[in-house]
């Protein structure tokens, strides 16, 4: 990869944490607001609880989508962990193919049901379901182009050494 | 003949979670596997995703809560926290032992994730107890994992919170009836400390001057009072438990930057971020949890379960222990949300319909659950305490050994002796 590229990647990702920064703390700021409208002021706010929820759900997909790398997320790795290097590609050419090939069978399912959304409306901010659950769809052509890419680099890297493998291993998360 | 669909959606999952790919991608990818074979709508995926998150509302504890744990390490909290149980428990044989576990059953009431406690408190107490080679290192990181597990046992509770979501049981409740096996567990700590620490010869620490006391009390009490504001939060009837977890990290927040001023901008930022990604990371298991507990449940694999086991005719205890023992054997492969969100909620209608109290039943699998975070080769714990200390896996297991014993006497008597969970929310008004 080019020095600019990897300029512009590490910037996207400082923005994809602020974005995910900005969701949880106004889930927070939301709550406390909620409390203190609630039992200090006895005036309970009815949009809190649904911007909390809301941030909580784009959190979730936009972390799994753009800040977790795969390392990062919760894996049973006993035997990945306990195989050699090009079995662990072959792991992760596989596994990562499979998901690609279901997501991508799913998405046009996916998308007629975030789409058919648009004629509900939340309760108090009344805003469209289409566009609150839009974060699926992104989540889902997110994880296609993030496991195309491990998936390539897993079958692409040839002869691997040691450095190699934790380089693999380690391309958006750190080595282990 | 062919296998069932439902068959080879678990062969997809097992097969996708044994090539690596992290597990609630493992599960989504199976469940897709499955509407397809099955000729279902392939929409019925981000529909329970979507539908799910949307509507659990009790699971905004979790962020909440992991803020919370987060802000009280990064402000200096621990810091007071644990000079206070220095005055406490020092002066004794192994004193810096029983530090450790009393600091974590004080910081059980703010935090309900042990992982968190212990980084938090594993920081500074290693450091500590190393210091001059008066504790070899494994046993510090030993004491210092083993005492974490209170953490999730003590209210408040993520663990919990992710039980009460799955048998829609009172959260209240649930964190109530943690409260004497948390303790009980503590004591037990404590007494292997002291036999260890005698039988080794530990150092004791030089006794704190009285005159000291009431300045370190009070630097601690901003901090010792967040559980109490929790608690009373929560008990009280004044909150729920979710916006208690708001309100603790609130309290946190104001605590570590007005009163100890000791959090800066940056700090807060890499708090929040830290805590989006744990969020995301149990929130991806919970949206696989989702979708494939859809399919067991149009399967009906809980039911079919609950034909199985009655065929057996068990007792409500022999049906206790045999979960007992499947959850200790998968506590060694599995990591503690994956068992709460796929294997319980299977196990809990043969439970409900033996007549277990799920109040009872949810505490022992907490703690079964947590004793699982210490057995090797795959508990969490060990892996991160092994890392903080550069001690080899094996170190931080042989003298984790007496803990882990001590912990599973616990979790006997507490599965054989209900009134051990169950009377503290009788006595806070709980109908079970």
């Amino acid at each position: 990869m080019s020095k600019n590229l990897r300029a512009v990647g590490r910037w996207l990702q400082r923005r994809a944490n602020d974005v995910a920064v900005l969701l949880i703390g106004t889930m927070f700021v939301s709550f406390l607001l909620q409390i203190v409208f609630r039992y200090v002021l006895n005036q309970p706010l009815g949009w809190s609880e649904e911007v909390t929820v809301l941030c909580w759900v784009w959190v979730v997909l936009w972390g799994a989508a753009f800040i977790l790398s795969d390392r990062e997320e919760i894996r049973f790795d006993i035997v990945y962990g306990a195989v050699p290097v090009p079995a662990r590609r072959a792991f992760t050419v596989i596994s990562s193919i499979a998901l690609v090939v279901l997501l991508l069978i799913s998405l046009p399912a996916t998308w007629g049901y975030v789409t058919f959304m648009k004629r509900e409306h939340s309760a108090y901010l009344h805003m469209r379901f289409d566009v609150l659950y839009s974060i699926y769809v992104i989540f889902s052509v997110a994880c296609i182009v993030k496991h195309l890419r491990l998936a390539w680099l897993a079958l692409l890297v040839r002869e691997l050494t040691e450095a190699d493998a934790a380089a693999i291993v380690a391309i958006d998360g750190e080595p282990r | 003949m062919m296998p069932s669909h439902f068959a080879l959606c678990i062969i997809v999952l097992v097969a996708l979670a044994i090539l690596g790919l992290p597990i609630g991608l493992s599960m989504i990818g199976a469940s897709v596997f499955y509407l397809l074979v099955s000729g279902l709508d392939l929409g019925t995926a981000a529909e329970q995703i979507l539908n799910g998150l949307f509507n659990s509302y009790v699971l905004l504890a979790v962020p909440l809560f992991i803020l919370a744990a987060d802000l009280m390490n990064t402000g200096s909290l621990t810091d007071r926290l644990l000079k206070f149980c220095l005055v406490l428990v020092g002066r004794f044989r192994g004193g810096l032992g029983h530090v450790n576990v009393v600091a974590n059953i004080i910081f059980a009431g703010m935090s309900g994730s042990a992982i968190a406690d212990a980084v938090g408190i594993g920081k500074v107490i290693i450091g500590m107890m190393t210091r001059g080679n008066r504790y070899p290192i494994g046993y510090a990181g030993a004491i210092t994992a083993s005492a974490a597990i209170i953490g999730p046992i003590i209210p408040p509770s993520i663990p919990m919170v992710i039980y009460a979501l799955v048998s829609d049981t009172s959260i209240g409740y649930l964190f109530l009836g943690g409260v004497i096996p948390g303790l009980m567990l503590g004591v037990a700590f404590m007494v292997i400390n002291s036999v260890i620490a005698r039988r080794r010869n530990y150092p004791v620490e030089p006794p704190v001057p009285l005159r000291e006391m009431p300045k370190i009390t009070l630097e601690a009490f901003p901090a010792l009072m967040l559980p109490v504001v929790l608690l009373v939060g929560i008990y009280g009837g004044v909150m729920t438990p979710t916006e208690g977890a708001a309100a603790a990290a609130g309290y946190a927040l104001l605590a570590s930057s007005l009163i100890y001023r000791s959090l800066s901008w940056k700090q807060l930022y890499d708090v929040l971020l830290s805590s989006a990604k744990s969020s995301t990371s149990v929130g991806m298991l919970i949206a696989g949890a989702l979708v494939f507990n859809y399919v067991v449940t149009i399967e009906n694999i809980p039911l079919s379960v609950q034909h199985f086991i009655t065929g057996f005719h068990l007792t409500p205890i022999m049906y206790l222990l045999l979960v007992n023992a499947i959850l200790l054997a998968l506590g060694c492969l599995l990591e503690g949300s994956t068992i709460l969100l796929v294997i319980v909620p299977i196990l809990i209608p043969t439970a409900k319909l033996l007549g277990i109290d799920l109040v009872h039943f949810g505490v022992v699998v907490v703690v079964n659950i947590m004793i699982g975070l210490l057995t090797p080769p795959f508990g969490l714990l060990l892996f991160v305490v092994a890392n903080m200390t550069r001690q080899p896996l094996m170190v931080i297991v042989r003298e984790s050994a007496p803990f882990i014993a001590m912990a599973i006497v616990v979790l006997a008597i507490i599965t054989f002796v209900p009134d051990t969970i169950l009377w503290l929310p009788r006595v806070m008004g709980y109908k079970g």
